[in-house]
This record gives structure tokens, C-alpha cells and sequence, in this order.
């Protein structure tokens, strides 16, 4: 019996072409999204769980208390240990601290230097709770004492090639001399931390000398119960937070995070040194998305199987005489639908293949095709094919199949009112969301857009910031000015901690006489670096250019936010003594206008450029003129390299830099555009399905009217604008939802664009126009026909 | 003894076209025994389909008495009306309404399918029909392949496949040029004279000819026997 059913299927697969191809093709894109999803989202919920102590792992988090409520990733390094030796549900803790704070190490390993960016300096429990896996030399213990280091398979390749790693000394940042003791496993790539190179944390001053002040490092613990009691350790932490910090010094509290939570759930926290953070927001509406794309294509099936229903009526007619009962029908049709599902997944697992390097560039993964054959993805596999063919099959098979066999005997022309209104409405929900997402992304492009073209109130074209992390000694840095200054090209050149766009040191500042305080992110910088960045300065001047060595003035240069704060205008400002945290005795010098520092997610805060030497000037910025991007490379490498031969040319250019800030959101406004325009394009290949069936369904009425004298013109106009009707109304219904939903994500910028109505104009238009295209096709088709042929039919 | 197949008392079938009650079969009285062959003749609209519909139990009479076999349709549920004709009636249609994607085989083949009969034994009916109506040759063809009256060939094969006491035939040859149209007739004489029980629609007083018996029809009533 099934054979019988699945051979008619087939057949009638090979003689409706139009009808299995646009069937087949539409579901198969669906399907191919859905299982693209599908391996995204398993690489997501699979971070960290290859873990042996998975359930027993906790990060602890920081929670800042004073006017902007953050939370932070990173706490004080006297907590992880205080918490070992005080609460007893904690067996151990371990404290991580990536090099310089989140900069790049320059090793030295024979005669090359590497740039490495993910050095870590780690406590040896670390190890063990993370499951290091050593496969040469010796492992943890190695990390209680100083001058020690392990590397990853990976990075001992790159450092040593084929030679044995073990007893091989290294150079970090031309300073201290390690001794290479182990080689573990490369961590997998789902998992939140990744270290190439690991280093004692004992050697850090942090850890001689445990304060719980400032917060850099990310501590993990591991607890004694795979269900412990979340709310009693947190209030035991605040205990002894309460123990060693007075009440009015505490900026801040803890909570613990469990470590399946970190991938999905840390992308709102700051501070972190993990990098490689999901979104469970993004997550979910990506699962949105797909569901939205099969749910089109099955409507598209529906549609179309019931555009036929008058053949089908027939058919059913003739099997119910036959001796057909109601759940042989019923079969047929599921049996059918399940045919063309499972050709549409076979074309969809093809599709996938094709399209996921494409998605792994898009959306900047690894994903790999070789996990399509995992068991998982086949269970996965089985169930979309069972709830697609359940879908798309049920309206016809529970519609269809109660056809009266006496339709056989007189088919009705009116039949099926009920299923055009159905079939009208299904397509309005296509168009729909269709046109939800064409808004959406352009809205995200425009938005996108603006963010890129903003005035910053610098200049951030034609500047590059090269480290000068791995040069040792004041000398060698005067000299590399010097050389770059000599440069051509180069207009200005200054040296400075960090630059706009990347995190320099967060402080707070002080009202005078009062306990109001704001954060202030502090720059320590040489006078030229405001050249570099070409800020306009309000009041005063810039930070002197001759400092002496050991002098405790400190001057700084602050923004227009920060003499606002303090309720003083630029010009009263100068001179003026500032508590920020830069000892007692630092006074304003100058007052630069705002700049946008950070991401435009946020308003700007406070921002001040100092000279008290606590801090490091870690980059040399370069305002350069010549615009061939290599050939100033190359010549900057040259000259670095006559300086600083022991140091590696790590340069980032500020621009280029900047669009890193927005990498999540060009992510998502790059896969929206895949989605809509795959959305879209199942929506057209329905709707062009539709067309010709209605064309076809019509071909007596066009020929009537064409020997009664109509135009050509006339019937493709009566053909296509019942389509048009229905996008219409698809206008009206998707605008408002779609206002409000990029309103909504529009909130996440503190600048941001007003959704203009034109935006609407372009999406209704290109709507219409594709409709057109799509339906006119057919329209013209069924106009031009010789009208004889139609009417000979009967 | 010679049973009777349909018993019809006073059987009526009435409608609701908006407000008007039409009625489309009008008090009919007739028997049809087995081994019959009676031709239902008419003008358009006469009630001539909506009589065999009803017979055929795809609809159903709206008053009076309809006895099949013996068993009261008119009292019958639904599911055991239906197992009823699935069981006993054959129809042929003036369109054929063979089964586009099956062969010639596969559609003679369907309704032993849906009575579950088992694969050697439906093979071998199939087999002697085939050979019995000379079409061994086009069992592997589509429908689309055959002329109009080899399709009713077919679809007279396909109804009488599961051996029914009676065939519904509703307009046989309507489709059909008059050669055509007579081999069919031809076959159903043949047919009658094995046994079977032909109930036939038609206009045409040739092919009416060839029936035992002749009913009229007028506006739903029975005028002449």
C-alpha cells in the first residue's frame, strides 16, 4: 500500500515539475537554514562541557555599586584565595590574569620573535580544575615556582617547529628568561578559555601581595557539590568582604556564575579575558529566524498542494469510490508530503555543505562538516523531517481528504472557497515576515552606517598604533620617535598608554567636598599624542612636553564631560586640583572637546590624558599621510626593526580598529541579510508556484474575456493584482511590527538613527516590484495564450 | 431463485437552493435484480446521475426507503453505507477518472488494495483481467497513452475488478466516438450475459437498446418503464 502511494508521489513529483520544484528548492532552503542553525546553536550550548568538574566550576563576578551598574568578569586578586581558606563549600580557586592586562606578549624563542596574545599568567589549580591534559614534560607544579612556562602543542610547534620544547628557554617582552617545562593539549575550540602560553601567576606582584582593590583578575573556583547553595556562599563572600573592606570603601560585590553559563550568558559583563563569548539573545533569535524561514516554505507547500485542490478533489473522489476510506487518504497525502520532505533534506544536507564555509565567514566560526554525521545532527535530522512533513502535510491530507467521493461524479467549480481564503492568508503571513526582515536589514545597514560616518570628535583615518610593549628602556622608545619622525609620511608621532577604541585604565573621580564620584578611563600620553588624534582643545594646553624623572605633580588633560561633572566651565577648570585616583596631586591642565573613546553604545564619560608615570606608555601612535596602506607598512616595519630588533612589528590602524567595536552587529546585520534574502526568495518561489497554478485554475475565464475582447494588458492587471492586494495588506501589517522592533534594537546605541519613513517607501516598493516580477511572469504567459486552446479544453 | 439487488419505495432526494426546497428525485419506485441490465434515460437534468449517485451511496436519498440486499441504506451509518458499496458496487464514469500517475496494471490493481488483498492473489486477478479484456499489451502504460475508449476499457476492468454485484455506469461512452461507444456497449452485453448487474446513464437511445430494460426520467419522476 505505501509502495503504491509512494510510487503515485513520484510520479506525480515528475510530471508537475514546476509544482515538485519549487516545492522541493523552497523546503530544501529551509531546511538547509535550519540545519545550519542547528549546528551553530549545538557548537554554542557545547562550550565548556567537556569538563570533567563542569557542574562543580564557578566564575566569581564583580558587581559595581556606584552610579553605572556594571558587571565585571574580573575582581581582586585576594578574593580567590580568601574564599579557599574561609568558606568551606570552596575546595579550591585559581586566578587568571592575561598578559599585561589584555596586551600582547612578545616572546622570544630562538632567533624569532612571536607576538603572542594569549599568554596567560595562571594559579597551578587552574590546571587541574580545567583538566589540562599534559602530553610532555611536567604539568601544574611547575607554576608554584617562578620562571616557568608551558605551552600548547600548537604554540610549541610554532615557537620550536619539530624540535623538543622541554629545557628550551624563551624571552618575554625582552625582559625575563623562562624555561619551557611542559606542552599540554591545545584546549578544544568550544571551550571559554584558550591559553597558548601559560605562566606562573605567583611572579605577579598581585600575587605577592593580594589586595582587594583592583580588579583584573578572573578568578574561577571549584566547589565541593555538583548542586551547591548559590545564595549562602555569595552571603558568605559578603561577609568576608564586609571583614576586610570597610562598608563606605565597598564600590562593588560578588555573585558567582556557573561555568555553563559564561559562554551564553556574559555578554553584557566587562572585564573579562575571555574573547571568544556567545549571546544567547543572539541565539534565540537566530532560532527565530530559522523556524520563520520553515514555516514559509511549508506554507509554500500547503499552498500550492491546495491550489490544485480541484484535481485533488477528483483524485480523492475516485479512491473513496474505489474503496478508499478516510485514513487511507490521510496516509497518501502524509505519505506524499514525506516524499518531497525527504528529497528536500537530501538537497537541504547538500545545500549545507555548500553554504556553511560561507556561514562560517559570516558569522566568524569554525563549524565543520564533518560534525553533519554525528548522531545528533541525525536525531535532529529525523525530527525536522517528521515535523516538516507533519506541517506542510496536515492542511492538505485533513482538508483534502474530506472530499466527498461524489465530486467525481460533478466537480464543483466552487469548491475551495475556504481554501483560497486560508491560501490568501498564508501568503500574507509569508510577505509578511518577509517584509519585516527587508526592513530590518536596512535598518541595521543604516544604523550601521552612521555609527561608521559619525564626526568622533578625532580622527581616527591615517593613524596607526604600533606596541612598543616588547621594547625595554626609555632610550630605545625616544629613539623609535625619533626614527618615525624622520619618516616622510609621518606627520605627527606620540607615545601613550592605549588609544580611543580600546580600554585604557578605568578610575573614578571625585567632586571636591562632596562623596559624588563618577569612572573616568585614564590614558597616560605624551602632549603630541592630542595632535596625533587631532582633538580640539577648549581651555589651557596641552600636558607639558619635559617632565622630570621622579616628580609627583601629576598634570592631566581631561574632556569636556569630566569639567562638566565637576560643574566648573573649561577655562575655570585650569589649574584646578582633581582627586582621580592619580595621588594628591594631580592638577588639570588643558580641557580637549568630547570624543567618542568608546563604542557608540555608550554615551561619552569621562576621559583625562595624565603623565604620572604609575603606568606604562604602551603604544607609539603615528599620524601618517601617505594613503597606500602597504607600502607605509612595509616602510614602518623597516624602521621599527633598525630600532627594535628584538621586539615584533605588532601595529593596529585605528580605523580599521574601530569597526572591531562593531563586529557583533555587522555579524548580525550580515547574517540578517542571508536570512531575509533567503527568506524572501522561498517566499517568491511560493508565490510563483501560486501564480501559475492560478493562471492555469483561470486559463477559461482569460480565454472568455480575451474573446470578449479584452487587452492583453487588461488580464495581466486582473492576474496580478490579487497578488498585489495581498502584499498590501502585508504592507500594512508588517510596518508597525517592524517600527517596533528596530526601535527596539536601536536602543541598545546611545547614538543612533531615526527610522525614517523612506525606509518604508524602499521596502514597500521592492516588495511590490518583486511580486510583480515574480507574478507578472505568469500573468503575461496566461494573456498572450491563444484563447481557442484554453476554451477547447472541455 | 433470483435476488434482488436495490429496492427503491418511494424514494425522494430534495435540496436547499436558498430558500427554495428543489427536489431532484421525485418519488421513485423501482427493483433491480441481479443479473439485470437497465438503462436510465433522460434529457439533461432529469435526475438521471443524482438517481445513480444515491443507488451508488456517494449521496443520499432524502426520503422514502432504499434497501440493498435486503439491509435498510436509508437507516444505515455512514461507515457502514460506505463498506457497503466498497464491497458490492462498481463504478464507471463518463470521464473514465483513471488514476493519471498509475499504468494501466496499478489502476485495475487499486481497489484490491484497498480491500487488503494479498500481493499473489491480486496479481492473479489483475492477470485474468487483463488477458480477459485483451489489454495484456498495455498493462505498463499511462493513462495519457491510451485513447478515450481504451481509458473506460480500463476503467470498466477497474470496476469490476473486486467482482460487484453491480456496476453504476454513468454516461460510459458520453466521451466517446460512436465506434468506441459501441464496443463498450458491446462489452457490457457480454459482460450482463456472465452475470453481472448493469445500471447505465444515458442519452442515447442506441445504447439504451442494448439494456433488458429501460427506465425514463422527467424532472425527477419516473414516467415510463
Amino acid at each position: 500500500m505505501i509502495r503504491n502511494y509512494i510510487k503515485i508521489a513520484w510520479r506525480s513529483l515528475k510530471t508537475n515539475r514546476l509544482f515538485s520544484i519549487v516545492n522541493i528548492l523552497g523546503l530544501s532552503i529551509g531546511l538547509a537554514t535550519t540545519l545550519i542553525l542547528f549546528l551553530f546553536i549545538l557548537h554554542e550550548h557545547s562550550f565548556d562541557t567537556m569538563y570533567a568538574n563542569k557542574e562543580r566550576i564557578y566564575r566569581v563576578l564583580l558587581n559595581t555599586t556606584e552610579d553605572d551598574l556594571e558587571t565585571w568578569a574580573n575582581i581582586p586578586s585576594a578574593i580567590g584565595p580568601e574564599l579557599k581558606t574561609n568558606i568551606p563549600d570552596v575546595v579550591d580557586s585559581g586566578r587568571l590574569l592575561r598578559h599585561d592586562f589584555g596586551g600582547t606578549a612578545f616572546i622570544k624563542a630562538g632567533d624569532d620573535v612571536f607576538a603572542e596574545d594569549k599568554l596567560f599568567w595562571s594559579d597551578p589549580s587552574i590546571l587541574e580544575m580545567f583538566d589540562v591534559e599534559i602530553i610532555k614534560g611536567s604539568g601544574a607544579e611547575n607554576l608554584k615556582s617562578p620562571n616557568n612556562i608551558l605551552l600548547s602543542e600548537r604554540t610549541a610547534q610554532r615557537y620550536f617547529g619539530q624540535e623538543d620544547p622541554i629545557g628550551k628557554t624563551v624571552v618575554l617582552d625582552n625582559r625575563n628568561t623562562f624555561e619551557v617545562k611542559g606542552v599540554y593539549k591545545d584546549f578544544a575550540n568550544n571551550s571559554s578559555l584558550d591559553f597558548n602560553v601559560i605562566a606562573p601567576f605567583m611572579m605577579q606582584s598581585a600575587a605577592k601581595n593580594p589586595t582587594w582593590g583592583n580588579a583584573s583578575f578572573e578568578t574561577f573556583l571549584m566547589l565541593n557539590s555538583d548542586s551547591p547553595d548559590i545564595a549562602g556562599i555569595e552571603t558568605k563572600i559578603q561577609e568576608l568582604l564586609d571583614v576586610n573592606v570597610k562598608k563606605e570603601e565597598q564600590w562593588y560585590n560578588f555573585s558567582i556564575q556557573p561555568l555553563e553559563r559564561i559562554h551564553l550568558y556574559s555578554s553584557s559583563y566587562s572585564n573579562s579575558y575571555i574573547d571568544n563569548n556567545g549571546d544567547i539573545n543572539q541565539i534565540r533569535n537566530l532560532t527565530a529566524l530559522a523556524i520563520l524561514i520553515l514555516i514559509i516554505a511549508c506554507i509554500n507547500y500547503m499552498n500550492l498542494i491546495t491550489a490544485r485542490s480541484q484535481k485533488r478533489a477528483i483524485d480523492v473522489g475516485i479512491n473513496k469510490t474505489l474503496g478508499a476510506s478516510v485514513s487511507h487518504v490521510i496516509t497518501r497525502f502524509y505519505v506524499e508530503t514525506g516524499l518531497i520532505t525527504a528529497i528536500a533534506m537530501i538537497l537541504g544536507l547538500l545545500f549545507t555543505t555548500i553554504a556553511l564555509p560561507v556561514f562560517n565567514e559570516i558569522a566568524g566560526k569554525q563549524l565543520d562538516i564533518a560534525s553533519l554525521l554525528s548522531l545528533k545532527i541525525f536525531g535532529f535530522l529525523l525530527l525536522i523531517w517528521v515535523v516538516t512533513s507533519l506541517i506542510s502535510g496536515s492542511y492538505p491530507a485533513l482538508y483534502l481528504s474530506r472530499f466527498s467521493p461524489k465530486e467525481v461524479m460533478k466537480p464543483s467549480a466552487s469548491k475551495g472557497g475556504m481554501a483560497s481564503t486560508i491560501r490568501k492568508t498564508l501568503v500574507v503571513v509569508q510577505f509578511s515576515a518577509s517584509v519585516v526582515l527587508i526592513i530590518g536589514v536596512i535598518v541595521i545597514h543604516q544604523q550601521l552606517e552612521y555609527i561608521q560616518n559619525k564626526k568622533l570628535g578625532y580622527n581616527p583615518e591615517n593613524v596607526m598604533a604600533i606596541s612598543t610593549a616588547g621594547i625595554r628602556g626609555g632610550q630605545a622608545s625616544t629613539a623609535l620617535v625619533n626614527a618615525f619622525e624622520k619618516l616622510p609620511n609621518v606627520s605627527v608621532v606620540g607615545r601613550s598608554q592605549g588609544y580611543p577604541g580600546m580600554g585604557v585604565s578605568g578610575r573614578s573621580i571625585t567632586k571636591p567636598n562632596s562623596d559624588e564620584s563618577a569612572s573616568i578611563q585614564t590614558n597616560r600620553s605624551e602632549p603630541s599624542v592630542a595632535d596625533v588624534l587631532q582633538l580640539k582643545l577648549l581651555a589651557g594646553q596641552l600636558l607639558p612636553k619635559n617632565k622630570q624623572e621622579g616628580d609627583t605633580l601629576v598634570e592631566v588633560v581631561v574632556n569636556k564631560t569630566t569639567v562638566d561633572f565637576l560643574g566648573l566651565s573649561p577655562e575655570e577648570a585650569i589649574g584646578k586640583k582633581v582627586d582621580m585616583q592619580l595621588g594628591n596631586n594631580a592638577y588639570i591642565y588643558g580641557v580637549v572637546d568630547n570624543f567618542n573613546f568608546a563604542s557608540l553604545h555608550n554615551p561619552i564619560g569621562a576621559y583625562a590624558f595624565h603623565n604620572s608615570s604609575r603606568e606604562r606608555k604602551s603604544y607609539l601612535l603615528i599620524r601618517f599621510t601617505n594613503d597606500v596602506f602597504t607600502e607605509t607598512v612595509s616602510k614602518f616595519e623597516k624602521t621599527f626593526k633598525e630600532v627594535a630588533p628584538n621586539s615584533a612589528f605588532e601595529y593596529a590602524f585605528l580605523d580599521k580598529n574601530l569597526e572591531l567595536l562593531y563586529e557583533k552587529e555587522t555579524r548580525t546585520a550580515n547574517i540578517g541579510l542571508l536570512f531575509s534574502i533567503l527568506a524572501v526568495l522561498v517566499a517568491c518561489l511560493g508565490l510563483f508556484g501560486l501564480a501559475a497554478f492560478m493562471a492555469e485554475q483561470r486559463n477559461k475565464e482569460i480565454g472568455i474575456r480575451k474573446v470578449f475582447g479584452a487587452s492583453v494588458s487588461k488580464i495581466v492587471q486582473l492576474l496580478s493584482m490579487d497578488f498585489m492586494k495581498l502584499v498590501l495588506i502585508s504592507l500594512v501589517i508588517s510596518f508597525p511590527l517592524a517600527l517596533y522592533l528596530m526601535n527596539n534594537w536601536l536602543q541598545d546605541f546611545a547614538y543612533r538613527i531615526d527610522i525614517s519613513w523612506t525606509v518604508f517607501l524602499v521596502a514597500g516598493l521592492l516588495s511590490l516590484i518583486v511580486t510583480f516580477a515574480t507574478v507578472g511572469y505568469q500573468a503575461i504567459k496566461a494573456a498572450v495564450a491563444n484563447p481557442i486552446k484554453s476554451l477547447r479544453t472541455e | 431463485m433470483v435476488n434482488t439487488l436495490v429496492k427503491l419505495s418511494n424514494a425522494t432526494r430534495a435540496v436547499n437552493s436558498g430558500s427554495k426546497e428543489v427536489i431532484l428525485l421525485d418519488g421513485i419506485d423501482m427493483t433491480v435484480k441481479e443479473g439485470e441490465f437497465i438503462s436510465l434515460m433522460g434529457p439533461s437534468g432529469s435526475g438521471k446521475s443524482t438517481l445513480l449517485n444515491c443507488i451508488g451511496m456517494l449521496d443520499s436519498f432524502t426520503g422514502g426507503g432504499y434497501t440493498f440486499l435486503g439491509e435498510p441504506v436509508h437507516s444505515m451509518k455512514e461507515k457502514h453505507r460506505s463498506r457497503l458499496y466498497k464491497d458490492y458496487i462498481g463504478f464507471v464514469f463518463q470521464a473514465y477518472h483513471l488514476i493519471d500517475e498509475l499504468t494501466v496494471k496499478e489502476n485495475i490493481e487499486t481497489p484490491l488494495l484497498y480491500k487488503n488483498v494479498k500481493s499473489s492473489e491480486r496479481k492473479a486477478l489483475v492477470a485474468d483481467i487483463l488477458d480477459r479484456f485483451n489489454i495484456v499489451g498495455k498493462k505498463d502504460l499511462f493513462p495519457s497513452q491510451l485513447s478515450g475508449g481504451q481509458q473506460q476499457l480500463v476503467g470498466i476492468a477497474r470496476a469490476l475488478i473486486s467482482e460487484p454485484k453491480l456496476i453504476l455506469a454513468d454516461e460510459p461512452t458520453g466521451n466517446l466516438n460512436s465506434k468506441q461507444g459501441e464496443e463498450i456497449m458491446e462489452l457490457f452485453s457480454e459482460l450482463n450475459k456472465e452475470g453481472v448487474t448493469i445500471l447505465q446513464a444515458t442519452h442515447s437511445e442506441s445504447n439504451a437498446s442494448y439494456g433488458s430494460r429501460i427506465i425514463n426520467l422527467l424532472d425527477g419522476k419516473m414516467v415510463s418503464e
